[in-house]
């Protein structure tokens, strides 16, 4: 049983504009790690957000666990996203909080607006905070300001805020394109060793396609809106490559 | 050449044709409106200023409390504004404000009267409204100040970073933490910052407003003027002075401790 189904997913950001997404389909199994790779313009960033309404597909089915997610009212919207967690391309995070602030944020689906405001996390909270941020190496940076760390060390914080909501599932929007080589490496396998041991999917939009072979066991290829390719990492080939980006202007 | 000298000839023209009218505004204003047989010669004028040129030593004991009144008066109307301000700068954002063909409209207005009105005349409505005192003055310098706070918190919450916005709406969060975790940790720094500046303006505002009735040194002032005790007056102003440069020093160390 998949856990997250898409089928025929069409997106566009203006009801003039041009269709971003023109019909994707593809599911998601418990033991997934899903890249998404295609050339700029193909419409990963916006497949990734239609996942949980950052961007409101047009038209086409998301289920995730069966529920089906593009008719969800607002507050089962917050239930559904507190169930997501995501990471991002510029790490998102609120620079002038502490790095615990930043990762206990990602409780926030499931805190009441008084208790926010007061910023009153329960004691399993916090220490579950710890026992990421441990987990994420960076035990030491608890109290910094998220500003005052580096790339690969604010991305890591990420990783805690999403791990933080005990997600069923993880989206990763270009987590690497921020980062330098071996730093991005570094991120991934990090990413791949906690979604191996909670047993999360992942899907990961990835414009490195090197990084995406090594850590990803299953592909999806898009060009203009247009699933080009689905399959295990095994199966694709140079000459898949060619034609996913041929469209791709240097 | 002939369009130079051309521009030389206009430029020429402009240049007398403003002194003329500089020189008709004098006559016109100064010279034809003036009492200049009650003015008198340069001797009485300079003997009409040295009247003002000594300081009352036996006022100062009863101009403390006074003071105490108008830095009061200045910290609460502060206070006040800024609760007023806080609505009013969200409902003023452009990309915050809940209902935008409504309540942006609202907002901006507010701010454009809270400003256009000068506190002076805030001070007199408020005090036909509630009767002398401080209380009239509190609510002209709260009324005085929202329109600068909202307008530059409004300005700030429009200029917020959307990347920790979009981060807490993925995590789950509603409207309201979204405001408190992505927008306010943004916003805070400007919005103090320029509370502690209005703060030091309300400083000088209050003293002007006891000059209606509203209380303080500007109270003390009007009845030194009323008793003709030049002396007193100039002692009250001294007062104020005092008050202010206090004030400024306080604010400029506020603003430099939060940067």
């Amino acid at each position: 049983m998949p856990i997250l189904e898409v089928k025929d997913l069409r997106a566009r950001y203006s009801a003039r504009g041009p269709e971003i997404l023109k019909g994707i389909s593809f599911d998601v199994e418990a033991e997934d790690f899903f890249a998404i790779i295609g050339p700029s313009g193909a419409g990963k960033s916006t497949l990734i957000r239609c996942i949980n309404r950052l961007v409101e597909p047009v038209s086409g089915e998301i289920r995730l666990y069966g529920a089906e997610v593009t008719k969800m009212a607002a507050p089962e919207l917050r239930r559904l996203r507190r169930n997501i967690g995501m990471i991002f391309q510029e790490f998102n995070l609120v620079n002038r909080m502490s790095v615990m602030d930043n990762v206990l944020s990602g409780r926030l689906g499931y805190v009441g607006n008084l208790r926010s405001i007061f910023r009153m996390f329960s004691r399993s909270d916090i220490a579950r905070a710890l026992e990421l941020l441990d987990r994420v190496g960076l035990s030491d940076q608890v109290d910094k300001r998220a500003d005052e760390l580096s790339g690969g060390q604010r991305q890591r914080v990420g990783i805690a805020r999403a791990l933080m909501q005990d997600p069923k599932l993880l989206l990763l929007d270009e987590p690497t394109s921020s980062l330098d080589p071996k730093i991005s490496r570094e991120v991934m396998a990090l990413v791949r060793e906690i979604a191996d041991e909670y047993k999360v999917p992942v899907l990961c939009n990835i414009h490195d396609v090197q990084l995406a072979m090594e850590f990803c066991n299953k592909i999806i290829g898009l060009q203009d809106g247009i699933k080009m390719f689905d399959g295990p990492t095994e199966n694709m080939d140079r000459g898949k490559l060619d034609e996913i980006y041929a469209m791709e202007v240097l | 050449m002939a369009r130079r000298r051309r521009r030389r000839a206009i430029r020429l023209a402009a240049i007398l044709g403003l002194a003329a009218l500089v020189l008709w505004s004098i006559e016109a204003t100064i010279v034809a409106d003036t009492d200049w047989q009650r003015i008198g010669s340069p001797a009485a004028i300079l003997k009409s200023v040295s009247r003002f040129l000594t300081i009352d030593f036996g006022l100062i004991p009863q101009l403390l409390v006074p003071t105490l009144e108008t830095f009061m008066m200045a910290c609460l109307g502060t206070l006040l504004g800024l609760f007023i301000s806080l609505p009013v700068a969200w409902f003023g954002a452009l990309n915050a404000t809940p209902f935008k063909p409504v309540t942006y409209p609202l907002a901006r207005f507010l701010m454009t009267l809270s400003r256009s009105i000068h506190e002076i005349v805030w001070a007199l409505i408020f005090v036909a409204a509630v009767g002398l005192g401080a209380l009239p003055g509190i609510l002209a310098i709260a009324m005085r100040s929202v329109g600068f706070i909202s307008k530059i918190i409004a300005e700030a919450i429009e200029d917020v970073d959307p990347k920790p916005v979009e981060a807490i709406r993925a995590v789950g969060g509603n409207s309201f933490q979204v405001m408190i975790f992505a927008i306010v940790p943004q916003v805070l720094p400007v919005a103090l910052g320029t509370i502690i500046f209005e703060w030091d303006i309300n400083i000088r505002r209050s003293a002007i407003m006891g000059l209606v009735g509203a209380g303080g040194l500007g109270l003390a002032f009007f009845r030194q003027m009323a008793m003709y005790n030049y002396g007193g007056v100039t002692t009250v102003i001294l007062a104020i002075l005092c008050l202010i440069v206090l004030g400024e020093l306080a604010s400029t160390a506020a603003r430099k401790a939060l940067i």
